[in-house]
């Protein structure tokens, strides 16, 4: 960056100050063309402000079973086929269970775990309106 | 961490989960399209296909979904069927009182729309940056551009969010 000449403004300088991600060196000329410098004084506080409005944007809650449903496979842009999939291996499960009914499969991923970590974040309450969660599932975990 | 080394998509939901929503949802800007690129970033993580390198688990993960969004946002405009609001004339500029401006306050959803109205490299970051809280220098790395790039998009981003509020 080079203040030297009177037309040339601080630019993205501003931000970079805001962030402190400026040397000293640069911080120091940055803050002498801010002395002089309406222009990029209001720029300043322009950017200031926008950059407040993002920061104070809160977390988002993700919807109730997000992470739940991702057990099942997941194929992007091939859902019919999925869809086809499941349902002929539906069939052919059904077929296998009437001649010989075999032990649960072992689930992977952990569905416990999930379950836990729901009911963690759910206990939390509702910061709204200060309210327990309805119900917190146990934990399958002994 | 169960060896030390790459996390487990397991892991990733349980501990990270409203993390990697929350920036899946500043990036996209809506529930459907937030809860895809999840499912997305967490495919990838469970393939193995993103190297992992130890040091912030939050940082790594939000580079995967940041440069999962941007190759979806390429993939999309390659076949414009269903365009993103890309440009911000498209996006209508959030109605704000006066006095609210004044008083130094935006609504949540005024931002988020605003953000949603940013050029998706400029969004990308100013959410790393503002959001996710990178250095300029993790961010350059993140999205393979230089630190000044990086300097510039966050700065016009903000510009750009600040004048659609205004």
């Amino acid at each position: 960056m080079n203040l030297a000449a009177p037309d040339d403004h601080a630019g993205d300088s501003l931000s970079a100050l805001l962030d402190g991600e400026l040397s000293p060196a640069e911080e120091s000329a940055v803050q002498a063309h801010l002395v002089t410098c309406m222009a990029c004084r209001h720029e300043m506080e322009t950017i200031g402000v926008a950059r407040q409005w993002i920061r104070a944007l809160p977390p988002v809650e993700p919807p109730f079973g997000l992470y739940e449903r991702m057990l099942v496979p997941y194929r992007p842009g091939r859902r019919r086929v999925a869809m086809a999939f499941l349902g002929a291996a539906a069939a052919v499960a059904a077929v296998l269970v009437s001649v010989a009914p075999a032990p649960p499969p072992a689930v992977d991923p952990n569905v416990a775990t999930l379950i836990e970590a729901h009911a963690t974040s759910a206990a939390e309450g509702d910061a709204l309106t200060n309210l327990a969660p309805a119900g917190v599932p146990v934990s399958i975990n002994p | 961490m169960t060896d030390g080394n790459v996390p487990t998509w397991e892991e990733v939901a349980r501990d990270h989960g409203r993390f990697l929503y929350t920036v899946a949802f500043r990036l996209t800007g809506n529930d459907d399209d937030a809860q895809d690129l999840v499912q997305e970033v967490l495919l990838r993580v469970r393939k193995g296909l993103e190297t992992y390198r130890p040091g912030s688990l939050e940082g790594w993960l939000s580079r995967i979904t940041t440069n999962t969004f941007l190759d979806e946002v390429r993939r999309k405009r390659r076949r414009p069927a269903d365009p993103l609001p890309e440009n911000p004339d498209w996006v209508l500029p959030p109605s704000m009182a006066a006095d609210e401006a004044l008083a130094g306050g935006a609504l949540p959803d005024d931002v988020q729309t605003a953000l949603r109205g940013l050029p998706a490299d400029y969004r990308a970051a100013v959410v790393l940056c503002d959001v996710v809280g990178l250095p300029y220098q993790e961010i350059a790395s993140a999205l393979d551009v230089p630190v000044g790039t990086v300097r510039s998009r966050i700065h016009r981003g903000r510009a750009m969010l600040r004048e659609v509020l205004a």
